[in-house]
């Protein structure tokens, strides 16, 4: 339960830079008042709350619309992450949401992110404060894409429309302001990579011949949903010189065991992105995200061995042949239809560090107290 | 114009750290070394071991290793530092 305190109103004037402070009766948030909104974007950055771009002014009434576009109160419990101990309220992440952009429309897709992170398989504080610098991969499913304008075409991994790109930085601008996520702070990155300031996606379920990521892995057609994955940087790969399915995923699975050779050996949670010209072939041969996860089980795996080829002869070791698998089984490929129309393009989603985080399914508006 | 904002960062009550007391000698007491588990920490605890029994005087060191460098220590790890006199916990990539 939060607790609720007096706020002190800072007005700051900018002709004569003086500070007026004044209390109020109790209220649920601290506030900063300002007359002029560069003020309050120098503030914002200043005081390390942004992630170096300009901010939404999250207003009081900005952060109500959220809630109530969510049905949620302020106080509403939406996780606790368990080594910093903190619990992280509804208004908490709404008022990240409003600076990040995010209409009210967009808020229950940042709240069911939120929640699936600080599940405990997600093990959120690992993630975040590796030295590893991965991202937080968020892909949403579900009629909820159309209803905010979610696109999974052209530049799917980049910045494809409003809502992804404003849900994707919520969700970083909510980690650095609650948890203390920055760089050097909780945040030990040596480099970290471009999705750590948004990285969402939308399925193009309505151009794929198979069901959902989010029928995959729930069981269920017609929930929205999202997942999140602790995710290194998406590595793009070509194949346009066959129609062949198994050559096709030969490619992506060239591009697996590369990562496990120069990156992490460990087994994981392992996304591929598969854009329509490549989805074609699969359809026409009729192959399911079923087949296409066995194949890659089966064939992502590398030998100790195959260290001494990239500079790692060092480690080798005595057991040259000792085999490891990019999965720990099928399931744990996150096959995602996305991406333009053309071009044989795809891109394998490496995981920050195998079977320490695990991707999470959540649908959107789900109770985890009921 | 004036307008108000909200303040964005985590403000539920949070209590500040304080430092543990300090021990009046190194002498005859036990000191748990808590490693996250990485290559690095090896050779330097194994100095930090050296040191704390030739220079300071201590006569056990606990050395453990967690089982998850990216999660808290866990219970046993935590349980059994009930029993030393101090702690030092390290990380190494």
């Amino acid at each position: 339960m939060l607790t609720k305190g007096r706020s002190r109103f800072l007005s700051i004037d900018t002709s004569t830079s003086n500070v007026h402070m004044a209390t109020t009766p109790a209220s649920t948030r601290r506030r900063i008042e300002f007359t002029d909104i560069g003020d309050m974007q120098e503030h914002f950055h200043n005081s390390g709350w942004t992630d170096g771009l300009p901010v939404v002014p999250p207003t009081p009434d900005a952060v109500q619309a959220c809630l109530d576009a969510a049905l949620l109160s302020a106080e509403h419990l939406v996780g606790i992450e368990p080594v910093r101990e903190r619990a992280i309220s509804a208004e908490q992440i709404a008022i990240n949401s409003v600076m990040a952009g995010c209409l009210p429309e967009h808020f229950p897709v940042v709240v069911t992110a939120l929640t699936a992170m600080l599940s405990e398989p997600f093990l959120l504080h690992g993630p975040t404060a590796s030295t590893g610098g991965c991202g937080i991969l968020l892909v949403v499913n579900g009629p909820i894409r159309n209803e905010l304008g979610m696109s999974g075409s052209f530049n799917a991994l980049a910045s494809s429309d409003r809502a992804t790109t404003c849900i994707g930085r919520a969700v970083r601008l909510v980690l650095g302001n609650l948890l203390d996520v920055r760089p050097g702070e909780i945040d030990r990155s040596t480099l970290g990579h471009p999705g750590k300031l948004s990285f969402c996606i939308a399925e193009d379920e309505e151009h794929s011949p198979w069901s959902s990521l989010a029928e995959e892995r729930l069981g269920d057609p017609h929930v929205s949903a999202v997942t999140a994955m602790a995710a290194m940087a998406p590595r793009q790969i070509m194949n346009e010189w066959t129609t062949d399915p198994a050559e096709i995923l030969d490619t992506f699975v060239a591009e697996i065991k590369a990562n496990m050779a120069h990156y992490s050996v460990w087994a994981g949670n392992y996304a591929i992105v598969v854009p329509p010209q490549l989805r074609d072939h699969f359809a026409v041969a009729g192959w399911s995200k079923a087949d296409i996860q066995t194949y890659v089980f089966e064939h992502a795996r590398m030998r100790r061995s195959d260290w001494a080829a990239c500079g790692k002869a060092s480690i080798v070791g005595d057991q040259p042949d000792r085999e490891y698998l990019a999965l720990p089984d099928p399931d744990h490929l996150l096959v995602i239809a996305a991406g333009g129309p053309a071009g044989g393009f795809g891109a394998v989603i490496p995981p920050w560090l195998g079977t320490r985080s695990h991707a999470v399914t959540t649908p959107v508006g789900a109770c985890v107290d009921c | 114009m004036t307008f108000e904002i909200l303040i964005p960062t985590y403000d539920n009550n949070v209590e500040p750290l304080t430092t543990a007391d300090r021990l009046d000698t190194l002498a005859g007491k036990t000191i748990g070394i808590v490693s996250n588990g990485k290559l690095g920490t090896a050779p330097f605890f194994d100095e930090v071991e050296r040191v704390l029994r030739h220079d300071y005087g201590v006569t056990s060191v606990v050395r453990t290793i967690k089982t998850d460098y990216s999660a808290p220590a866990d219970a046993e790890t935590v349980n059994a530092a009930q029993h030393w006199h101090a702690l030092i916990a390290g990380i190494g990539d």
